[in-house]
């Protein structure tokens, strides 16, 4: 993690060790992994797609004349025959935050070099999401079903359903990929590589635990922009 | 980072930190969810969405994603981007504003 | 590979300053900290695909770039050939029809600024000399960086496919404005934007991979003693340029994401309800300002992605051939970083007269002024660089000169265009056609030419030929200065941009012999630049050969074991760089340069030794 020992560097705290940092030689970021810098700037860049995405979204809906889709009652489901707000996305909301608690203790655990269960961790985040996915899917279909397009809906305003789909839609894709590693990187555990420094597929980098929480950086950001889109969608 | 921290520099995090945020971002969620379960509007609801909103971004940043822990080059290098999507946010709600004012008056009013 | 960092020193320096700032002779002096990372291990080709097609090393990616991006830029010089044809002699080519026209104009704009210059900037230069630059063996995903390459390969291949599809490539302009982009009517509005919204997709993604190499390389790679104020202008300028476009070409992402969904799904993110032969479409309710603001939140930092990595290069070949330290190398810093940073801030005054709302000509006019000033101080520092140096009137020198004296132009005419009131009348003219060919046109290109020329020994192991040089130079410096400087009379005068043909115009008769003459001069300019061609051919065998640091340069590119450099660069040891890469003409010293790995005791008799 972070708090590295650095020979011949005498690491400082806060704006004065930032300062520090920056004016020295060799790295910038004192003690991170080139994966994880790696990360961290691809995330920086996948926020401004998702900012951009919703930032279209505001504009498209603060400008239509047209009367736009209560979502509270669009999304509600039926429980015992009474019609609830939003009940899966709560349950969805439920879903990813608990498998990104997972994930964050996967990542604690990976570093104490705890390999058992850092990789029934990463196992329960990969079934997480991959709930995630499966009650996306059955959202979708809902409202497929329902008659909503990309193109029209019978609410209102037809950009509801083209943006409704297009942002779940790609964020949903990142959930999917991020499923699919997390399945990758849960056997590369139960195997032993990171105990090993085994060298990956396509790089010539050791394995390394610090993979885990390069992994867990993504999909905390799979969570934070559900957080996003959660409060932008669903509940504005 | 306070002095215990760096004492603290082989060893990871203890757990309980990482069950309290999960916990605190359950409860959040469910506050969130309240907000629409109660339907509050206007301001009321827009304040509370976004306070919910950037309370949880902003948990999940600090501690599942290590930014708290981490040295302020990274933590500075990551934020300061965000104040060119605060000026888009800024400049397209004039905007939108703009275009449903022309919108209304072209279609509606008539010009 | 590793170095033996186990010399017993006590010293506890902490940072450069109090390890160079030392007055007395020690052996303290020359202490860098040691490595903070081991070695970096990396993957050895075997055969020809993995050596030289399928290719790890970041040097080769580069030239694969270059060589790509040089291809693609030739076609959009064919395409700028016959457009300018059709302008100065009308009907001179017989199967030239609007369309084609229009088609030509979109193709040659996209390819120019995107396909070509900056992938040959960030992808070319930034490939070879970036690792070379700051001292590492590589770029720190190699195998990431192959995959960037062949993303951008594909990204050209699908863009090239357009033009043999049904319909022919997209004829919207460059800058794909909706909602005439994907509707009937408008040439290549089927499979033309399809094709170009996915090959932009694909290029996106493929740069992402690229430009989180060139960043973290830059950041976390570096050799022992490069500090960030050490490292060459031209690293900064890639570098900053490539924060800009990992920040600026998710809003193309987003725009050409949305625009393939209105194409394909009939969504209407930015069709308005539109009446068409009294028949309204399926479209409604959708915003064409929206795309317009997503794509110059991309088109304007990309502008600056093209003309950073321009203003480092020539920052460097100034210095190395004019003998003579850059002036005020941190104001040069932080005017590329400003610049960078403002970029973000400005793009709207590309849609002054675009119908947005009025009081946002207030804003970007001022923010697009306030980015004048960063700029006007580079201007200042590469005249006071050249100020009383030693200077060697090269060809490399002659491309600099030509690159300052069409940026100062260009940019002036980009102070008129600034400003709303200026901008209303002058919007949509050859005026402006002038003014960001001159920009990030011409001038970018000098820079590249001058480069190729400086870096060509270090790449070959050969110089290129001199002569065949200069008449490249003045035919090239003349000729778009012929093309471009009455294009702001036609401006001036009302001439639209994007007409096919003038026709009986009322202000057309006095425009038709300029028109001739500027396609006279394009035809030369263009053929001109199949000298380099010739020149990069015929010394790649016979040209002098150019042995170690033929400039006499300071910065770790020139000073490899081998020349050019092999794979990982550096053989045993990594170098450990002791100053600054501008020592030129230090007083006292014994040779006019002290390269950078030169430590402070084998200087330490000068006057002055202060990096």
């Amino acid at each position: 993690m972070s708090d590295p020992k650095i020979e011949g560097l005498a690491l400082k705290p806060g704006f004065k060790g930032m300062a520090e940092d920056t004016s020295s030689d060799q790295t910038m970021f004192k003690g991170v992994h080139w994966g994880k810098a790696m990360m961290w700037i691809f995330l920086l860049s996948d926020t401004f797609i998702f900012s951009c995405f919703l930032i279209s979204y505001m504009k498209g809906r603060g400008s239509t004349p047209v009367e736009w889709p209560n979502p509270s009652e669009v999304f509600a489901l039926d429980a015992f025959g009474v019609p609830v707000p939003l009940l899966l996305i709560a349950i969805m909301t439920f879903v990813l935050i608990t498998s990104s608690g997972t994930m964050a203790l996967a990542v604690k655990y990976g570093y104490e070099k705890n390999r058992k269960m850092c990789g029934w961790l990463v196992l329960a985040t990969a079934i997480g999401g991959l709930t995630f996915v499966g009650m996306q899917a059955f959202e979708w279909s809902k409202l497929i079903h329902e008659g909503v397009r990309p193109w029209e809906n019978p609410f209102g305003a037809a950009q509801f359903g083209s943006f409704f789909f297009m942002i779940t839609g790609f964020h949903g894709t990142h959930v999917s990929i991020g499923v699919i590693f997390l399945f990758i990187y849960a056997y590369k555990v139960f195997a032993g590589h990171y105990d090993s420094g085994k060298r990956g597929w396509f790089t010539s980098m050791k394995g390394d635990y610090v993979e885990i929480e390069i992994l867990g950086l993504y999909w905390h950001f799979v969570d934070l922009v559900w957080v996003f889109i959660f409060a932008f969608f669903y509940l504005w | 980072m306070s002095e215990t921290d760096k004492q603290d520099q082989t060893t990871t995090h203890k757990i309980g930190i990482y069950l309290w945020i999960w916990g605190l971002l359950f409860v959040l969620s469910f506050f969130s969810y309240m907000v629409d379960w109660y339907q509050f509007q206007g301001m009321l609801r827009w304040s509370l969405i976004l306070f919910f909103m950037f309370l949880k971004a902003g948990l999940i940043m600090a501690f599942f994603m290590h930014l708290f822990w981490e040295r302020y080059a990274l933590v500075n290098v990551l934020l300061w981007p965000m104040t060119a999507i605060a000026c888009f946010i800024f400049l397209m709600v004039a905007e939108y504003q703009y275009t449903l004012f022309t919108r209304l008056f072209y279609f509606f009013v008539g010009g | 590979m590793s170095e033996d960092y186990n010399d017993n020193k006590t010293i506890q320096a902490q940072s450069s300053e109090a390890i160079s700032g030392g007055g007395s002779v020690s052996p303290d002096l020359d202490y860098v900290r040691p490595a903070e990372i081991p070695d970096q291990d990396l993957y050895h080709g075997h055969s020809f695909l993995t050596k030289w097609v399928f290719c790890q090393d970041a040097k080769v990616i580069g030239v694969q770039y270059f060589l790509l991006a040089t291809f693609t830029g030739i076609i959009g010089l064919i395409l700028s050939w016959l457009m300018r044809l059709q302008l100065g002699f009308p009907g001179a080519a017989g199967f030239m029809t609007a369309e084609h026209y229009y088609q030509f104009v979109t193709m040659h704009g996209m390819i120019m600024v995107v396909y070509f210059l900056t992938a040959l900037f960030l992808g070319g230069f930034g490939n070879f000399l970036i690792p070379l630059m700051v001292g590492a063996r590589d770029m720190v995903f190699p195998y990431l960086n192959m995959v960037s390459f062949w993303s951008f390969f594909v990204a050209v291949a699908v863009l090239l496919a357009s033009f043999f599809v049904p319909g022919g490539p997209t004829g919207a302009g460059w800058t794909l404005y909706p909602p005439q982009t994907i509707l009937e009517g408008t040439p290549g509005s089927g499979w033309g934007i399809l094709l170009m919204c996915i090959s932009l997709i694909l290029f996106v993604a493929g740069f992402t991979m690229g430009g989180l190499n060139y960043l973290i390389t830059v950041l976390q790679a570096r050799t022992r003693g490069m500090t960030l104020m050490r490292m060459p202008l031209t690293v900064w300028g890639i570098f900053t340029a490539t924060v800009l476009a990992m920040l600026a070409f998710p809003a193309l992402l987003v725009g050409a994401l949305m625009m393939t969904l209105d194409k394909v799904l009939q969504t209407s993110f930015f069709m308005p309800t539109i009446l068409k032969a009294g028949e309204v479409l399926e479209y409604g309710g959708g915003s064409p300002i929206l795309f317009q603001h997503l794509f110059w939140f991309f088109g304007h930092p990309e502008v600056y992605i093209v003309a950073l990595p321009a203003f480092g290069i020539v920052s460097d070949l100034i210095s190395v051939h004019a003998r003579k330290n850059i002036f005020g190398y941190r104001m040069m810093v932080w005017a590329i970083v400003g610049i960078g940073a403002l970029s973000f801030f400005v793009w709207a005054h590309h849609m002054y007269v675009s119908g947005m709302n009025p009081w946002f000509g207030f804003f970007f006019a001022t923010t697009t002024l306030i980015i004048a000033v960063p700029t006007a101080m580079k201007v200042y520092n590469w005249i006071l660089t050249l100020w009383r140096g030693n200077i060697r009137m090269n060809v490399v020198m002659l491309w600099c000169l030509g690159f300052i004296i069409t940026f100062v132009n260009g940019g002036i005419t980009g102070i008129f265009l600034g400003n709303v009131s200026v901008d209303v009348p002058l919007s949509d003219t050859y005026f402006v056609i002038a003014h960001f060919h001159m920009v990030m046109g011409i001038a970018p290109l000098m820079v590249i030419m001058g480069a190729v020329y400086h870096w060509f020994p270090l790449v070959s192991g050969r110089f290129l030929d001199e002569k065949l040089g200069k008449w490249h130079f003045w035919l090239t410096f003349l000729g778009a200065y012929s093309i471009y400087f009455p294009m702001h009379y036609l401006g001036f005068i009302g001439v639209p941009r994007r007409y096919f043909e003038m026709y009986d115009s009322p202000y057309m008769t006095s425009a038709v012999g300029m028109n001739e003459f500027i396609s006279t001069a394009a035809f030369i300019v263009g053929a001109a630049q199949f000298i380099l061609i010739y020149n990069i051919i015929k010394t790649l065998k016979t040209g002098k050969p150019a042995g170690h640091n033929p400039w006499k340069a300071n910065s770790l590119e020139w000073l490899t074991p081998k020349v050019p450099p092999e794979h990982g660069n550096w053989g045993e040891r990594l170098p450990v760089v002791h100053r600054w890469p501008y020592d030129f003409s230090v007083p006292g010293a014994k040779e006019d340069f002290i390269p950078q790995t030169t430590p402070p005791s084998e200087v330490a008799h000068t006057e002055a030794e202060k990096t």
